[in-house]
């Protein structure tokens, strides 16, 4: 575009040289220059990797954990099967992450179609919210048990940060110290709620009466205070 | 203080969407979950699994709320609303007003014909600004495509979205190279920088004469006086300008698409413009196409350059066919012009309008750009080329009764192309046939090394 200016007087070889001489390739940022190919340092490799490791970890962690005692039978079965896949299909979709997706896939092969469908896919369902439903399900079918049931929403809601930060790229560090206090404060109302559990009459009788009201409130409360008005 | 917006900025206004992120309906969903299965499986221990999710949804969300803009200024500042094709080229977004809650990226969706230079999605940098590299490979009038701007807050739980529309993009056929002119023999009566037959006042030098009263001292020839042993004077042609009209062909654009004929003929008449004005002639363009002419009349001056790209850049082969017409306007043909043609010859309209042309007394010469010929037969089974089989292996008659109909077709199409270009030589009008790739001056040279005889 600056050829613009000079064309005339310089010809168009030295007009077209002009304008390829300037400021787009200072203009790149980092993004830019991953984008042509340049190698990534292996601290950047490591600081996309690391989260996504995590996350998988994680999410294994909770199947293992709600798993425990392996039931192979019935809904517990079932359950397990699409936990299993959720954090999987999930884990998966984080490590495609960067696989683009063209707009267009008229002429493409059979191949490359299924591809990308395969990818369209695995990025369209919720497959986070499908697994800790089904994780939590599988928790109930097991018996009760409220510090196991207490570690394994600890580890949930881990999986959900990870997972976060993970696909939105956000500094780990500086989330988690933002949130630290209300982090902290959740882990105590998680020990509160095993401790509950363990007090007689928790289950059965007014206390169960008591409890289940004041989760229709938190629910009601969640609902307003989160919506985007 | 604020600071100066640059040259060009472009600044809109534009809505933010806000809606509820991922990680916020994942725990959402975690909350829900809990609260329902503790309400039915009757187990306490699964309220403590929603509180963590429920304690970060409402102190998240009540912030995110507090300072939830409904609307944001973008800033589009261009490097300039015209480029070459080929010629990287790049836009600055900022997006202003925000508070520093929130963290910002931003996504460039490129238009058709825009091809992406840089990262298409970039974190924002301070004053949430971005640089998006593009090139476009080749001209028209382009929509550079659409930004959009992803608003995170803190807490990352809410996100807002803004699309802002870039601005449209016009793209300049890369010029060919060319330096030599062809010029007339018979030039107008205006000052220029063309050495005319009369003579002048001008730089170069013509001939010598005889000293006639009233001459000016300064023309005499000492050194031929010398010798002669009388007073001889130098003579010099006048110095004139001619009249340049440009014929583009847009009628047929054969070839793929970068190098094809409509390419060829806009990159050679660009670059004839330009030879042209230089040297201080007066350039006009005539683009023809389907369904009437484009045109612009002769005029001088490096704006010149500009306005001719800008009505070529309108042509467009396109499919519909509009009134057929066989002369060109008159008013975008000065009398006594040069006429320089670009074209592929492949429609018989044009060449009947050159033809016409001729015969008005205009003098021409025409470029012809086309660089493909139709495929060679096939083979009926394989589906090959004939130019692609072992040389001396296939006799003709092997190809079938189709490949033969195709030979022939071919054959037929090489002779009519032969014959359309020796009726126009038969006219007196030169025509020479430009491959796009080498200098301009190559094929004109003939006709560049001496004036053009202008034969009425």
């Amino acid at each position: 575009m600056s050829a613009l200016g000079d064309g005339l007087g310089d010809g168009p070889a030295d007009a077209l040289g002009h304008g390829r001489g300037d400021g787009p390739a200072d203009g790149l940022g980092d993004g830019a220059q991953a984008a042509g190919g340049s190698p990534l340092a292996r601290g950047r490799i490591l600081a996309l990797a690391a989260p996504r490791l995590a996350a998988l970890a994680l999410g294994v962690a909770s199947v293992a954990w709600a798993a425990l005692p392996l039931s192979a039978a019935g809904w517990a079965a079932l359950a397990l099967t699409v936990a299993a896949a959720s954090v999987a299909a999930g884990s998966l979709r984080l490590a495609l992450l960067e696989v683009p997706v063209p707009q267009e896939a008229y002429f493409m092969g059979l191949p490359e179609r299924t591809w990308y469908q395969f990818l369209s896919a695995i990025r369209t369902l919720a497959w986070e919210e499908i697994g800790c439903a089904a994780l939590l399900w599988l928790e109930v079918l097991h018996p009760a048990r409220a510090w196991h049931t207490a570690i394994l929403g600890a580890a949930l809601v881990a999986w959900l940060l990870a997972v976060h930060i993970a696909e939105s790229g956000a500094a780990a560090a500086a989330l988690l110290r933002r949130q630290a206090r209300v982090l902290v404060l959740g882990a105590g109302l998680l020990a509160l709620g095993a401790a509950a559990a363990l007090l007689p009459g928790a289950s059965s009788g007014g206390g169960a009466v008591a409890l289940q009201v004041l989760a229709v409130i938190a629910v009601t409360a969640a609902v307003i205070l989160v919506l985007p008005g | 203080m604020t600071q100066a917006p640059p040259v060009g900025a472009i600044t809109r206004e534009v809505p933010v969407r806000w809606r509820l992120s991922r990680h916020s309906r994942r725990l959402l969903t975690l909350a829900i979950a809990g609260l329902l299965l503790a309400v039915l499986s009757r187990r306490p221990e699964l309220v403590g699994v929603a509180a963590p999710a429920l304690l970060l949804l409402g102190a998240g969300g009540r912030r995110a709320g507090e300072s939830r803009p409904p609307r944001v200024t973008v800033r589009i500042s261009p490097e300039g609303a015209r480029l070459f094709e080929g010629e990287p080229a790049w836009l600055d977004l900022a997006a202003g007003d925000l508070s520093d809650g929130y963290d910002l990226r931003w996504d460039f969706h490129p238009g058709k014909g825009i091809e992406p230079a840089s990262a298409v999605t970039v974190t924002a940098g301070p004053a949430g600004a971005a640089r998006f590299a593009f090139t476009v490979p080749r001209w028209g009038k382009r929509q550079a495509g659409t930004a959009e701007l992803m608003l995170h807050d803190r807490w990352r739980l809410t996100e807002g979205r803004a699309v802002v529309t870039l601005p449209s993009l016009d793209v300049f056929p890369r010029p060919g190279i060319q330096d030599t002119l062809v010029t007339l023999s018979r030039l107008p009566n205006r000052l220029g920088e063309h050495a005319a037959r009369t003579p002048g006042e001008g730089a170069e030098f013509a001939g010598l004469r005889e000293y006639v009263p009233g001459d000016r001292q300064r023309q005499i020839n000492w050194p031929a006086s010398t010798r002669r042993g009388r007073l001889m004077v130098s003579t010099h042609p006048a110095e004139r300008s001619q009249d340049v009209v440009l014929l583009v062909d847009a009628t047929s654009d054969v070839g793929k698409p970068g190098t094809s004929a409509l390419d060829y003929g806009l990159r050679g008449a660009s670059a004839a413009a330009r030879a042209y004005l230089e040297r201080r002639d007066r350039v006009g363009v005539i683009t023809y196409q389907w369904g009437g002419a484009r045109w612009l009349a002769p005029s001088l001056g490096r704006r010149q350059v500009y306005k001719i790209i800008d009505t070529m850049l309108r042509a467009d082969a396109g499919w519909s066919r509009g009134p057929s017409f066989a002369r060109l306007p008159r008013a975008a043909l000065p009398p006594g012009a040069l006429v320089v043609a670009f074209s592929p010859l492949l429609d018989q309209r044009f060449v009947e309008s050159l033809r016409d042309l001729r015969e008005r007394g205009f003098s021409l010469v025409v470029v012809d750009v086309l660089n493909v010929s139709p495929p060679g037969p096939r083979l009926p089974v394989l589906g090959l080329p004939l130019s692609s089989r072992p040389a001396g292996r296939l006799a003709a008659g092997a190809l079938g009764a189709a490949g033969g109909i195709d030979e022939i077709a071919r054959r037929l199409w090489q002779m009519e192309q032969q014959a359309i270009r020796f009726s126009l030589r038969e006219l007196g009008v030169p025509v020479l046939h430009w491959d796009g790739a080498e200098p301009l001056d190559l094929p004109l040279a003939p006709y560049s090394r001496r004036p053009l005889v202008v034969r009425r």
